[in-house]
Protein backbone atom coordinates (compact mmCIF):
# COMPACT_ATOMS: atom_id res chain seq x y z
CA UNK A 1 0.00 0.00 0.00
CA UNK A 2 2.57 2.37 1.00
CA UNK A 3 4.23 1.47 -1.94
CA UNK A 4 1.74 2.01 -4.49
CA UNK A 5 1.42 5.33 -2.59
CA UNK A 6 4.70 6.50 -3.37
CA UNK A 7 4.23 5.14 -7.42
CA UNK A 8 1.26 7.41 -7.07
CA UNK A 9 3.54 10.37 -6.39
CA UNK A 10 6.43 9.70 -8.56
CA UNK A 11 3.98 9.59 -11.57
CA UNK A 12 2.42 12.50 -10.15
CA UNK A 13 5.98 14.08 -10.06
CA UNK A 14 7.04 12.92 -13.78
CA UNK A 15 3.70 14.35 -14.61
CA UNK A 16 4.53 17.33 -13.00
CA UNK A 17 8.16 17.75 -14.45
CA UNK A 18 6.77 16.77 -17.96
CA UNK A 19 4.26 19.10 -18.46
CA UNK A 20 6.36 22.44 -17.46
CA UNK A 21 9.31 21.56 -19.49
CA UNK A 22 6.80 20.94 -22.47
CA UNK A 23 4.67 24.30 -21.55
CA UNK A 24 6.13 27.13 -19.76
CA UNK A 25 8.93 27.55 -17.32
CA UNK A 26 7.79 27.64 -13.42
CA UNK A 27 3.96 27.44 -13.63
CA UNK A 28 2.68 24.65 -11.12
CA UNK A 29 -0.65 22.96 -12.29
CA UNK A 30 -3.06 23.69 -9.25
CA UNK A 31 -5.18 20.74 -9.56
CA UNK A 32 -2.38 18.12 -9.81
CA UNK A 33 -1.99 18.70 -6.51
CA UNK A 34 -5.45 18.88 -4.98
CA UNK A 35 -6.13 15.72 -6.62
CA UNK A 36 -3.21 14.03 -5.60
CA UNK A 37 -3.91 15.16 -1.75
CA UNK A 38 -7.32 14.39 -2.18
CA UNK A 39 -6.52 10.22 -3.83
CA UNK A 40 -4.41 10.21 -0.50
CA UNK A 41 -6.98 11.01 1.75
CA UNK A 42 -9.65 8.61 0.52
CA UNK A 43 -7.24 5.69 0.54
CA UNK A 44 -6.73 6.51 4.18
CA UNK A 45 -10.59 6.93 4.75
CA UNK A 46 -10.92 3.67 3.20
CA UNK A 47 -8.40 1.78 4.89
CA UNK A 48 -10.21 3.12 8.23
CA UNK A 49 -13.77 2.37 6.97
CA UNK A 50 -12.98 -0.97 5.98
CA UNK A 51 -10.68 -1.42 9.45
CA UNK A 52 -7.58 -2.65 6.94
CA UNK A 53 -4.92 -0.26 8.20
CA UNK A 54 -3.78 -2.95 10.98
CA UNK A 55 -1.46 -1.83 14.18
CA UNK A 56 -1.80 2.13 14.76
CA UNK A 57 0.58 4.27 17.20
CA UNK A 58 0.00 7.70 18.67
CA UNK A 59 2.12 10.33 19.87
CA UNK A 60 0.32 11.67 23.07
CA UNK A 61 1.15 15.20 25.36
CA UNK A 62 1.35 13.68 28.91
CA UNK A 63 1.66 15.54 31.89
CA UNK A 64 4.25 17.53 30.00
CA UNK A 65 6.30 14.68 28.58
CA UNK A 66 5.35 13.23 25.11
CA UNK A 67 5.08 9.37 24.91
CA UNK A 68 4.57 6.95 21.45
CA UNK A 69 2.05 4.53 22.32
CA UNK A 70 0.59 1.52 20.60
CA UNK A 71 -1.68 -0.95 22.45
CA UNK A 72 -0.27 -3.07 25.59
CA UNK A 73 2.24 -0.05 25.93
CA UNK A 74 3.12 0.75 29.65
CA UNK A 75 4.17 4.06 30.36
CA UNK A 76 5.13 6.06 33.56
CA UNK A 77 4.08 9.70 34.42
CA UNK A 78 6.08 11.00 36.60
CA UNK A 79 5.26 13.75 39.42
CA UNK A 80 1.86 14.36 41.12
CA UNK A 81 -0.66 13.23 39.02
CA UNK A 82 -4.64 12.74 40.91
CA UNK A 83 -6.04 9.80 38.82
CA UNK A 84 -6.12 6.53 41.22
CA UNK A 85 -5.79 2.86 40.25
CA UNK A 86 -8.20 1.26 38.27
CA UNK A 87 -9.79 4.61 36.90
CA UNK A 88 -10.12 4.37 32.93
CA UNK A 89 -9.29 7.26 31.02
CA UNK A 90 -8.79 9.16 27.36
CA UNK A 91 -5.70 10.98 26.25
CA UNK A 92 -6.92 13.55 24.32
CA UNK A 93 -3.55 15.30 23.17
CA UNK A 94 -2.79 13.41 20.51
CA UNK A 95 -0.65 15.39 18.11
CA UNK A 96 0.16 12.47 16.04
CA UNK A 97 -0.99 8.68 15.00
CA UNK A 98 -0.39 6.36 12.09
CA UNK A 99 -0.29 3.05 11.04
CA UNK A 100 2.47 1.32 8.38
CA UNK A 101 0.93 3.18 5.78
CA UNK A 102 -0.26 6.47 6.61
CA UNK A 103 0.35 9.46 9.49
CA UNK A 104 -1.80 12.24 10.99
CA UNK A 105 0.02 14.68 11.98
CA UNK A 106 -1.75 17.37 14.17
CA UNK A 107 -0.65 20.86 14.26
CA UNK A 108 0.20 20.59 16.94
CA UNK A 109 -2.26 18.14 18.27
CA UNK A 110 -5.37 16.41 16.25
CA UNK A 111 -9.06 17.44 16.19
CA UNK A 112 -10.91 16.55 19.14
CA UNK A 113 -12.56 12.79 18.63
CA UNK A 114 -10.63 11.81 15.61
CA UNK A 115 -8.46 9.48 17.18
CA UNK A 116 -9.48 7.60 20.37
CA UNK A 117 -6.30 6.51 22.78
CA UNK A 118 -8.09 4.81 25.85
CA UNK A 119 -5.76 3.67 29.22
CA UNK A 120 -5.76 2.79 32.70
CA UNK A 121 -4.09 3.03 35.55
CA UNK A 122 -2.51 0.19 36.77
CA UNK A 123 0.00 1.55 39.29
CA UNK A 124 0.39 4.46 41.91
CA UNK A 125 4.16 4.29 43.39
CA UNK A 126 7.30 6.13 44.10
CA UNK A 127 10.18 5.93 42.38
CA UNK A 128 13.98 4.60 43.93
CA UNK A 129 15.39 7.45 46.49
CA UNK A 130 17.05 10.00 44.66
CA UNK A 131 20.05 12.23 46.52
CA UNK A 132 20.21 15.64 45.89
CA UNK A 133 23.71 16.50 46.82
CA UNK A 134 24.74 20.38 46.56
CA UNK A 135 28.31 21.54 47.60
CA UNK A 136 29.66 25.24 47.45
CA UNK A 137 33.79 25.20 47.35
CA UNK A 138 35.58 27.01 50.49
CA UNK A 139 32.79 28.06 51.76
CA UNK A 140 31.52 25.25 54.40
CA UNK A 141 28.35 24.36 52.58
CA UNK A 142 27.09 21.19 52.03
CA UNK A 143 23.47 19.66 51.75
CA UNK A 144 22.31 16.70 51.15
CA UNK A 145 18.19 16.01 50.58
CA UNK A 146 16.70 12.49 49.74
CA UNK A 147 13.42 12.61 47.72
CA UNK A 148 11.31 9.99 45.82
CA UNK A 149 9.28 10.70 43.04
CA UNK A 150 5.63 9.82 42.91
CA UNK A 151 4.82 7.34 39.38
CA UNK A 152 2.16 6.48 37.93
CA UNK A 153 1.88 3.44 35.52
CA UNK A 154 -0.63 3.73 32.74
CA UNK A 155 -1.47 0.80 30.49
CA UNK A 156 -2.55 1.65 26.95
CA UNK A 157 -5.62 -0.16 26.11
CA UNK A 158 -6.65 0.96 22.59
CA UNK A 159 -5.53 3.26 20.21
CA UNK A 160 -8.39 4.01 17.13
CA UNK A 161 -9.60 6.42 14.92
CA UNK A 162 -12.97 7.22 15.59
CA UNK A 163 -13.71 9.58 12.75
CA UNK A 164 -12.86 10.87 9.17
CA UNK A 165 -9.37 12.14 8.17
CA UNK A 166 -9.54 15.40 6.58
CA UNK A 167 -13.33 16.14 7.30
CA UNK A 168 -13.91 18.13 10.54
CA UNK A 169 -17.23 19.14 11.93
CA UNK A 170 -17.89 22.56 11.14
CA UNK A 171 -20.07 23.05 14.24
CA UNK A 172 -19.44 21.12 17.19
CA UNK A 173 -21.92 20.43 20.27
CA UNK A 174 -21.26 20.61 23.92
CA UNK A 175 -19.97 16.95 23.69
CA UNK A 176 -16.55 18.60 23.37
CA UNK A 177 -17.16 21.56 25.85
CA UNK A 178 -14.81 21.21 29.46
CA UNK A 179 -16.94 22.14 32.32
CA UNK B 1 25.39 14.69 42.53
CA UNK B 2 25.75 11.75 44.28
CA UNK B 3 25.76 8.51 42.07
CA UNK B 4 24.85 6.07 44.76
CA UNK B 5 21.94 5.13 42.42
CA UNK B 6 24.06 3.64 40.24
CA UNK B 7 24.92 0.76 42.99
CA UNK B 8 20.65 -0.18 42.99
CA UNK B 9 19.83 -2.86 41.19
CA UNK B 10 18.06 -1.58 37.84
CA UNK B 11 15.27 -3.29 35.31
CA UNK B 12 12.63 -2.19 33.23
CA UNK B 13 9.05 -2.20 33.54
CA UNK B 14 7.31 -5.15 34.62
CA UNK B 15 3.80 -5.54 35.14
CA UNK B 16 2.37 -9.22 36.84
CA UNK B 17 0.22 -10.79 34.95
CA UNK B 18 -0.37 -8.48 31.91
CA UNK B 19 -2.74 -6.63 34.27
CA UNK B 20 -4.80 -3.73 33.27
CA UNK B 21 -5.60 -5.43 28.83
CA UNK B 22 -9.02 -6.88 30.00
CA UNK B 23 -9.04 -5.25 33.71
CA UNK B 24 -7.32 -3.58 36.64
CA UNK B 25 -7.32 -6.29 39.46
CA UNK B 26 -5.44 -5.12 42.69
CA UNK B 27 -2.10 -6.84 43.00
CA UNK B 28 -2.10 -6.37 47.34
CA UNK B 29 -3.35 -9.92 48.48
CA UNK B 30 -2.85 -9.35 52.57
CA UNK B 31 -0.89 -6.94 54.68
CA UNK B 32 -0.17 -8.47 58.25
CA UNK B 33 0.09 -5.03 60.93
CA UNK B 34 3.07 -6.31 64.00
CA UNK B 35 2.71 -3.93 66.65
CA UNK B 36 3.53 -4.38 70.74
CA UNK B 37 0.38 -3.75 73.03
CA UNK B 38 2.55 -1.08 75.80
CA UNK B 39 5.78 -0.01 73.85
CA UNK B 40 5.19 3.66 73.33
CA UNK B 41 6.73 3.29 69.66
CA UNK B 42 3.54 1.51 68.49
CA UNK B 43 1.60 4.20 69.66
CA UNK B 44 0.67 5.47 66.36
CA UNK B 45 -0.01 1.93 64.84
CA UNK B 46 -2.42 1.16 67.76
CA UNK B 47 -4.46 4.16 67.01
CA UNK B 48 -4.44 3.41 63.73
CA UNK B 49 -5.62 -0.12 64.52
CA UNK B 50 -8.71 1.35 67.15
CA UNK B 51 -9.78 4.00 64.53
CA UNK B 52 -9.24 3.18 61.11
CA UNK B 53 -8.45 -0.15 60.08
CA UNK B 54 -11.77 -1.59 60.09
CA UNK B 55 -12.52 1.69 56.73
CA UNK B 56 -9.39 0.11 55.80
CA UNK B 57 -10.66 -3.25 55.56
CA UNK B 58 -14.21 -2.31 54.15
CA UNK B 59 -12.75 -0.22 51.89
CA UNK B 60 -10.24 -2.71 50.56
CA UNK B 61 -12.60 -6.38 50.01
CA UNK B 62 -9.70 -7.51 48.06
CA UNK B 63 -7.15 -7.34 51.05
CA UNK B 64 -6.78 -9.41 53.67
CA UNK B 65 -6.01 -8.22 57.06
CA UNK B 66 -3.79 -9.02 59.55
CA UNK B 67 -3.69 -7.73 63.13
CA UNK B 68 -0.62 -9.38 65.42
CA UNK B 69 0.50 -8.35 68.66
CA UNK B 70 4.01 -9.37 70.12
CA UNK B 71 5.63 -8.22 72.94
CA UNK B 72 8.70 -5.53 72.89
CA UNK B 73 8.76 -5.50 69.18
CA UNK B 74 8.98 -2.31 66.83
CA UNK B 75 5.48 -1.91 64.90
CA UNK B 76 6.07 -2.96 61.07
CA UNK B 77 3.93 -3.43 58.16
CA UNK B 78 4.40 -6.32 55.88
CA UNK B 79 2.52 -6.48 52.16
CA UNK B 80 2.26 -9.53 50.40
CA UNK B 81 1.42 -9.71 46.26
CA UNK B 82 -0.17 -11.79 44.11
CA UNK B 83 2.95 -12.48 42.19
CA UNK B 84 4.79 -13.56 45.50
CA UNK B 85 6.80 -10.57 46.70
CA UNK B 86 6.39 -9.06 49.92
CA UNK B 87 7.85 -5.65 50.93
CA UNK B 88 8.37 -5.46 55.32
CA UNK B 89 8.35 -1.86 56.20
CA UNK B 90 9.61 -0.47 59.49
CA UNK B 91 6.78 1.72 61.66
CA UNK B 92 8.86 2.72 64.28
CA UNK B 93 7.59 5.82 65.66
CA UNK B 94 4.94 6.50 63.06
CA UNK B 95 1.80 8.18 63.42
CA UNK B 96 -1.42 7.39 62.37
CA UNK B 97 -1.14 9.48 59.36
CA UNK B 98 1.76 8.47 58.73
CA UNK B 99 0.63 4.53 58.83
CA UNK B 100 -2.63 5.17 56.75
CA UNK B 101 -0.25 6.82 53.80
CA UNK B 102 2.02 3.66 53.43
CA UNK B 103 -0.43 1.97 53.72
CA UNK B 104 -2.19 3.42 50.56
CA UNK B 105 0.92 3.22 48.81
CA UNK B 106 1.82 0.13 49.32
CA UNK B 107 -2.13 -0.82 48.31
CA UNK B 108 -1.82 0.36 45.18
CA UNK B 109 1.58 -0.94 44.34
CA UNK B 110 1.81 -4.13 42.30
CA UNK B 111 4.93 -5.40 43.20
CA UNK B 112 8.00 -4.80 45.75
CA UNK B 113 9.70 -1.83 44.03
CA UNK B 114 12.29 -1.49 46.65
CA UNK B 115 16.05 -1.09 45.92
CA UNK B 116 14.89 -1.42 42.51
CA UNK B 117 15.45 1.86 39.96
CA UNK B 118 13.30 1.26 36.91
CA UNK B 119 15.88 2.87 33.40
CA UNK B 120 13.05 3.83 30.96
CA UNK B 121 9.52 5.22 31.60
CA UNK B 122 8.12 3.17 28.16
CA UNK B 123 7.57 -0.28 27.63
CA UNK B 124 6.38 -1.97 24.32
CA UNK B 125 6.24 -4.56 22.64
CA UNK B 126 5.78 -3.46 19.09
CA UNK B 127 8.76 -0.72 18.67
CA UNK B 128 8.24 0.37 15.21
CA UNK B 129 5.12 0.32 13.09
CA UNK B 130 6.21 1.79 10.08
CA UNK B 131 9.78 0.37 10.34
CA UNK B 132 12.91 1.45 10.96
CA UNK B 133 14.35 4.50 8.77
CA UNK B 134 16.56 3.32 5.80
CA UNK B 135 18.05 5.70 3.30
CA UNK B 136 15.99 4.77 1.06
CA UNK B 137 13.36 5.62 2.81
CA UNK B 138 10.59 8.06 1.13
CA UNK B 139 13.52 8.15 -2.11
CA UNK B 140 11.75 7.64 -5.48
CA UNK B 141 10.56 4.46 -6.13
CA UNK B 142 12.46 4.93 -9.84
CA UNK B 143 15.75 3.70 -8.26
CA UNK B 144 14.27 0.36 -7.89
CA UNK B 145 13.80 -0.17 -12.30
CA UNK B 146 17.22 1.62 -12.86
CA UNK B 147 19.92 -0.23 -14.69
CA UNK B 148 23.47 0.11 -13.13
CA UNK B 149 26.02 1.60 -14.61
CA UNK B 150 23.56 4.69 -15.02
CA UNK B 151 25.45 7.63 -15.77
CA UNK B 152 23.25 10.17 -14.29
CA UNK B 153 23.08 8.26 -10.87
CA UNK B 154 26.45 7.82 -10.93
CA UNK B 155 27.72 11.22 -11.68
CA UNK B 156 29.01 13.19 -8.75
CA UNK B 157 26.90 15.58 -6.70
CA UNK B 158 29.63 17.79 -6.27
CA UNK B 159 28.95 20.39 -9.35
CA UNK B 160 32.44 22.83 -8.91
CA UNK B 161 35.27 21.87 -11.62
CA UNK B 162 38.64 19.99 -10.26
CA UNK B 163 41.73 21.59 -9.95
CA UNK B 164 42.73 19.21 -12.94
CA UNK B 165 39.30 20.67 -15.26
CA UNK B 166 40.46 24.10 -14.34
CA UNK B 167 44.35 23.14 -15.51
CA UNK B 168 42.92 22.02 -19.08
CA UNK B 169 40.78 25.02 -19.15
CA UNK B 170 44.08 27.24 -18.61
CA UNK B 171 45.36 25.15 -20.84
CA UNK B 172 42.73 25.54 -23.89
CA UNK B 173 42.79 29.48 -23.32
CA UNK B 174 46.27 29.69 -23.58
CA UNK B 175 46.39 27.75 -26.49
CA UNK B 176 43.36 29.89 -28.61
CA UNK B 177 45.61 33.25 -27.65
CA UNK B 178 49.00 32.07 -28.92
CA UNK B 179 47.00 31.06 -32.07
CA UNK B 180 44.67 34.43 -32.33
CA UNK B 181 48.60 36.35 -31.65
CA UNK B 182 50.34 33.64 -34.47
CA UNK B 183 47.29 34.73 -37.08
Amino acid sequence: MALYLRQLCAQFRNIHVQTSSKLLKNVVDANAEKNERNEIVKKVNDLVANNAHGRLFAVVHLAGKQFKVTDGDVIIIEGYWPPDVGDKITLDKVMLAGSADFSLIGRPILEKGLVNVQATVIEKTMSHTKTHFRKKRRKQYMRTHFYRVPQTFLRINEVSIQDEVDNPKEVRGLETAVF
Amino acid sequence: MSHSNIFLKSGFINVPLKNGIGRYVGQLQRVVLKFCKNNGSSAGMREFIETELVNFAKSNPGVVVYVKPRRHKTAVIKAEYLNGDSQWLNCRNFTKEEIQKWLELLKRQQINHDGQRIRKLWHTDHPSIQGPWTPFTFRDPQLNLATFPDERLSKSDVIASTSQDELVEMFKKQKLKELQSAN
